[in-house]
């Protein structure tokens, strides 16, 4: 017999466990490794605002569950079209992760999907990880039903990492990547860049490339210098 | 590893967005051999999006990285077959055409051990659900036919149903239960009329000794289905099989069920599943603490039992919280500890129930306006909802009785002392006024 194709070569290489700086989320974290590695871990149900580090935590599951050796899928609702097909489509995996979920508030259809794969995986021993914007009980959602199942998970709220912990992420990201980045700046990005920790990130990855082609370090007048010219 | 698959995803990864890859594409298992691809879907619905949406396209690169000769296969199933222990085929695979075409097994039973009586926490609101579980797990066939629990959600009726089953499986190693949810029902007639095998779906579901179908709330609007379970139904009453039903309220109340339907469920007995009063909440939360072995003192279970009035689930998923947040802490589970780390989810529950929300829910309720359900006026059909009214807020809010009597037009506190003792009194007395009681805390609280 063929082995399975590795899938877990494949799950965003930034979004992962190692990768995820705790902040005040540390409980959450171990959690979601948890479920991720273990099965018959307790589900989980993540909420908080955006930038808190959902998806992350969602993505670097289903890779970790993937590197393990279980099936895993990840949904993200809001980037999808047709919700209740694509929740029937995910049934039988043994990790799976449902990303904003307050989309499927009011739909009717969506809301019953996910209410029959709830009790499906439960039933087959899989495992569910949630995340959305809100706890279950404020999502809106239609079916009572579906909401006392979500109410049944483990839930953590998510908070956002404060100013002091950002920096010390890009910082530590930077150096990951042969980069010093002194104060200086580290103001002058958290600046220009309203605090969205991913487009940060992805930044940090073209600088990177740009100061090797420019063998420059990177200082405030080479980053005003290439984001003026050949810049991102 | 199948290499010819995995450079077929690369080359579609580039072509396609990370949701469609995600969502369709990564989960398929991939087989390679002389000729071709084996693809196998995790599911149906999956299957027929590759099919209809990527197939093709899929076949197209086949031929560009490994020649024209090369075909790709596309089934439900999987390339490394993982039987779930003690769940042979079981009853709710029965819509994957795979399990439909395997051997019959023998039968399979798939209750969950776990739900029996003896982890059922009995209280006053489900002390007659359980009493009518048992006599029937005693006496299948012949006790009640049908036993219909009805009740909101997560208050427990799955829990007296699995119960019920394994009992009679105890009593009787040789008994025939099949559980399934109101879907699987569903699912298995479509699949039984899509690939023609009704007799089969027929004789599978009259062959047994108990049925067990559980919300059958969502059969409504579901003609063909009602008609299939109607004649499933009268089959297995005629040979004294036992049936056991749940639904989310009294079947009578639910749209879109037919009437000789309806009638044939009042045959046997209906019980109803009342949410759990304040003691049994905090005896289940003990119970599942235990059952957990998590440490949860009384006092942190009154907490909790206090504040959660909605369903068990949601007592059980602050217990789960409590208990991760515990856990990592390496911290123990006080009272403190408790209002701490549930500061968030306590705070959704007593969001919901406020003194204008008990009064606007009391007024929708018995169709007055609350303009006269707040004024002085004392006729009976505005004095009784208006006790109601201050008792619910007396009972689901935190306020002090002078503070709900000034909410209520500025009456006395010893007004609003006199309503949550009447309204007491007329519980214990009246069952339509204890019905009325009950719906409208469900209503503030679910």
């Amino acid at each position: 017999m063929i082995p399975q194709l590795p899938l877990a070569l494949r799950w965003p290489r930034r979004q992962r466990f190692e990768h995820f700086h705790p902040g005040a989320n540390a409980a959450a974290l171990a959690a979601a490794r948890m479920l991720a590695e273990t099965p018959g871990a307790p589900w989980i149900y993540l909420h908080g605002p955006a930038g808190a580090g959902r998806s992350h935590l969602l993505l670097a599951a289903c890779q970790a569950a993937s590197a393990a050796g279980r099936r895993a899928q990840y949904l993200p609702l809001a980037a999808i079209a047709d919700r209740a097909a694509a929740i029937r489509g995910v049934a039988g995996g043994e990790l799976l992760a449902l990303d904003d979920l307050g989309a499927i508030a009011g739909d009717r259809a969506a809301e019953h999907a996910l209410f029959d794969l709830y009790n499906q995986t439960r039933a087959e021993g899989g495992a569910l990880l949630f995340a959305a914007d809100a706890p279950p009980a404020q999502l809106g959602l239609e079916l009572p039903d579906l909401r006392s199942r979500l109410g049944a998970c483990t839930q953590f709220a998510l908070k956002p990492l404060d100013d002091a912990e950002r920096r010390e992420v890009l910082r530590a990201q930077a150096a990951a990547r042969g980069i010093e980045l002194d104060d200086a700046v580290l103001d002058w990005l958290f600046a220009r860049y309203a605090r969205d920790m991913g487009a940060l990130l992805d930044l940090l990855d073209r600088l990177d490339q740009a100061s090797l082609a420019a063998q420059r370090r990177v200082t405030v007048p080479f980053l005003r210098e290439w984001l003026r010219g050949a810049g991102p | 590893m199948s290499d010819l698959w995995r450079r077929c995803l690369e080359r579609l990864e580039s072509e396609l967005s990370t949701e469609e890859l995600h969502t369709w594409l990564m989960p398929l298992q991939a087989r390679e051999d002389g000729e071709g691809l084996q693809l196998y879907a995790p599911n149906p619905y999956t299957l027929d999006a590759v099919r209809e949406r990527y197939l093709g396209r899929i076949q197209t690169l086949l031929g560009q990285l490994g020649g024209d000769h090369l075909g790709v296969r596309l089934e439900v199933g999987s390339s490394s077959p993982r039987p779930a222990p003690g769940k042979p085929a079981a009853a709710g695979r029965a819509a994957t055409p795979a399990a439909a075409e395997a051997p019959a097994p023998a039968f399979a039973h798939n209750l969950d051990p776990h739900y029996t009586f003896e982890t059922f926490v009995e209280g006053k609101s489900n002390q007659l659900g359980k009493a009518a579980a048992m006599q029937v797990a005693m006496n299948p066939g012949r006790a009640y036919n049908p036993l219909l629990l009805y009740g909101g959600t997560g208050l427990g009726k799955t829990h007296l149903m699995h119960a019920a089953g394994n009992l009679m499986r105890e009593r009787d190693p040789g008994c025939k239960v099949l559980y399934l949810r109101s879907e699987q029902f569903v699912g298995a007639m479509i699949e039984a009329l899509r690939t023609k095998s009704m007799d089969e779906f027929k004789r599978r579901f009259r062959s047994v000794d108990a049925l067990l179908i559980d919300d059958i709330q969502f059969f409504a609007g579901k003609d063909t289905t009602q008609e299939e379970f109607f004649h499933t139904f009268n089959a297995l009453f005629e040979s004294k099989q036992q049936i056991i039903l749940t639904c989310d309220r009294y079947p009578k109340e639910v749209d879109k069920l037919e009437p000789r339907l309806k009638s044939r469920l009042g045959w046997g007995l209906s019980v109803a599943i009342e949410p759990p009063d304040f003691e049994t909440r905090a005896a289940i939360l003990l119970a599942k603490a235990q059952e957990k072995g998590v440490a949860v003192s009384e006092d942190v279970a009154m907490l909790l039992a206090k504040r959660i009035r909605s369903n068990v689930r949601d007592l059980e998923g602050a217990l789960n919280t409590l208990a991760a947040r515990a856990n990592f802490y390496g911290r123990p589970i006080t009272t403190a500890f408790a209002e701490e780390t549930l500061r968030d989810l306590l705070a959704t529950h007593a969001q919901a129930v406020t003194v204008p929300n008990i009064q606007k829910t009391v007024a929708d309720y018995y169709q007055v306006r609350l303009q006269d359900l707040l004024s002085k006026r004392r006729v009976r059909s505005l004095a009784r909802p208006r006790q109601i009214a201050m008792a619910l807020s007396k009972e689901l809010t935190e306020h002090s009785l002078p503070e709900i009597g000034e909410a209520f037009g500025g009456r006395d506190h010893t007004t609003v002392l006199h309503a949550c003792r009447t309204i007491r009194k007329l519980c214990e007395a009246d069952a339509r006024m204890r019905q009325d009681w009950e719906q409208l805390i469900r209503i503030l609280t679910g």
